[in-house]
Order: structure tokens, then C-alpha cells, then sequence
């Protein structure tokens, strides 16, 4: 089992996450949008940012493997001031990972794939097809 | 949704981008030329050659009524490295109507981009966005 926390999600972070993505949905910038649109009284991180929290878990877990391939499902939302978790279980370089919102609500569960070599190769450098 | 062809982007990321997205999500510092591996995500919408909120509105969808995303998938070819310049092609894979405990029914959009340069393919990503219906 690995661990990566970070104490308080920073709000002022997400403006720069919403201008490198493009994305001008108010509730990762304005309080208020987000609580009229059911969010609650705080911005609503960008989900990009909750999955770099889980490569980072990875990364420091396994320093030196490429990241293969992620798949995720986004079960929630992190506010600006929550304490996240991440923690990832290993098997032979796959990590089933997840984010929890602190004190116990997941928020998001991944499959990184780090494995060495290519063994699982379409013959064009990626592991998986998608339909 | 082949009406809908969604303009190839570029996508730059340099080094300066990168060791703020990293300092914004506590992630370590970069060592080499190699970015943080969120990047594929996020050159896949920031190069996208629309921005998203916009495509969304002109699919007829609630963008600005609290658009989530939803799920994703990566495959990664080979690194995105820093100071490197990425063509971004997209297109829409589905759009389908479900039911929703949030918001009674939902649009999910998915949408299939390929990040390259050089004509050499270095990721792939599909993502779903998730927006109420709004009568």
C-alpha cells in the first residue's frame, strides 16, 4: 500500500488548471456559482488535478517507471480546503488507486498501469485498444 | 456526430507550465525534459481545437449548469516532454442520455483525442463529461 496526502486543496490553483485546460466552467473559479449549482460554499477542483494526485501517489511510489496507461471513474467532487488521500494497492506494477476526501469519502478510483516492457503492446506502442 | 468535427489544436508545454502545474498539485519536481504524465490530459482538452465549454454549448448542452467529468482513459505511447509542441486531434465518440441520481437525467459526452508531434503519436485519451438535462 502506498500514501500521498495533501493538507488543504488551494483554491487558488484551479484558475491555473481551468486556463491550461481551456475550460471556463465557473465552478472551479467562483464560490458562489459553485453553491447555486448544488456544489456547496467552496470551488470544486478540476477533476485533471484529483488524477494528478493519484500519478503523484504512483510516481513517488514507483520512481523510474512510465506511467502505461490510466483509467478512471470519477465518483465525487474535492473542495478547495479538503484534505485528500491517495493510496494505491501494487500488484506487479498495476496500482489500484484511489482518492478519499478526508475523513473516509472516495472520490475517485484509477488503474495505473506501470508495468515494465510492452508485452501487452497493440504493435503501435500503446497497451490498449479502445473501442 | 460527424457533423461536428471538432478542429485540430496545438497544445504548447513548457517547462514553465509544467513546474507551475506541479507546484499547483504538490506533485515532485521534474527531473529531465519528461512533464508530469496529467499532462496528456490536459493537452488533450487545453489543445483541443475548441474549447470545451464551447463545444458543449453548441451541442446544446448545460455546460455552465455544473458540467463534471466523469470518467477517462489514457494510453500513453511515449512521455510528454517539456518545451515540445503537440497537434491535438479530436473527435466526438459518443453522446448519450442517462439517468442520473444527481440531477434526474444527465448528457454524457465522451470524447476521443490523440496527442502527437512529429507525425509520432505519444498518447491517447478518452474522456466523459457529465451535464444535467435542463428542461
Amino acid at each position: 500500500m502506498s500514501e500521498w496526502t495533501l493538507d488543504g486543496v488551494p483554491a487558488e490553483a484551479m484558475a491555473l488548471w481551468c486556463a491550461a485546460l481551456g475550460d471556463d466552467n465557473a465552478i472551479h473559479l467562483d464560490p458562489a456559482a459553485a453553491e447555486a449549482l448544488g456544489f456547496g460554499p467552496r470551488t470544486v477542483n478540476p477533476g485533471p488535478t484529483n488524477l494528478a494526485y493519484l500519478l503523484n501517489m504512483a510516481m513517488e511510489a514507483a520512481p523510474g517507471r512510465q506511467v502505461r496507461s490510466v483509467e478512471a471513474a470519477l465518483l465525487g467532487n474535492v473542495l478547495a480546503g479538503d484534505t485528500v488521500v491517495a493510496r494505491g494497492t501494487w500488484t506487479d506494477g498495476l496500482c489500484d488507486a484511489e482518492l478519499v476526501v478526508v475523513p473516509d469519502r472516495a472520490v475517485l478510483k484509477a488503474r495505473i498501469d506501470m508495468t515494465d516492457g510492452r508485452e501487452r503492446d497493440d504493435g503501435k506502442g500503446f497497451c490498449h485498444q479502445r473501442p | 456526430m460527424s457533423q461536428f468535427a471538432i478542429p485540430q489544436g496545438r497544445f504548447h508545454l513548457s517547462a514553465a507550465l509544467d513546474d507551475a502545474i506541479r507546484r499547483s498539485c504538490a506533485a515532485p519536481a521534474r527531473d529531465g525534459e519528461q512533464a508530469h504524465p496529467i499532462f496528456a490530459f490536459v493537452a488533450a482538452l487545453g489543445g483541443l481545437g475548441v474549447r470545451v465549454g464551447d463545444l458543449c454549448r453548441g451541442l446544446g448542452l448545460a455546460f455552465d449548469k455544473g458540467a463534471v467529468l466523469g470518467r477517462c482513459w489514457i494510453d500513453y505511447a511515449a512521455p510528454l516532454t517539456v518545451d515540445t509542441g503537440y497537434d491535438v486531434a479530436a473527435e466526438i465518440v459518443a453522446l448519450e442520455r442517462k439517468a442520473s441520481r444527481r440531477f434526474g437525467a444527465a448528457d454524457h459526452l465522451t470524447l476521443g483525442m490523440t496527442i502527437g508531434t512529429g507525425g509520432q503519436t505519444h498518447a491517447r485519451v478518452q474522456l466523459t463529461t457529465i451535464m444535467p438535462v435542463v428542461a
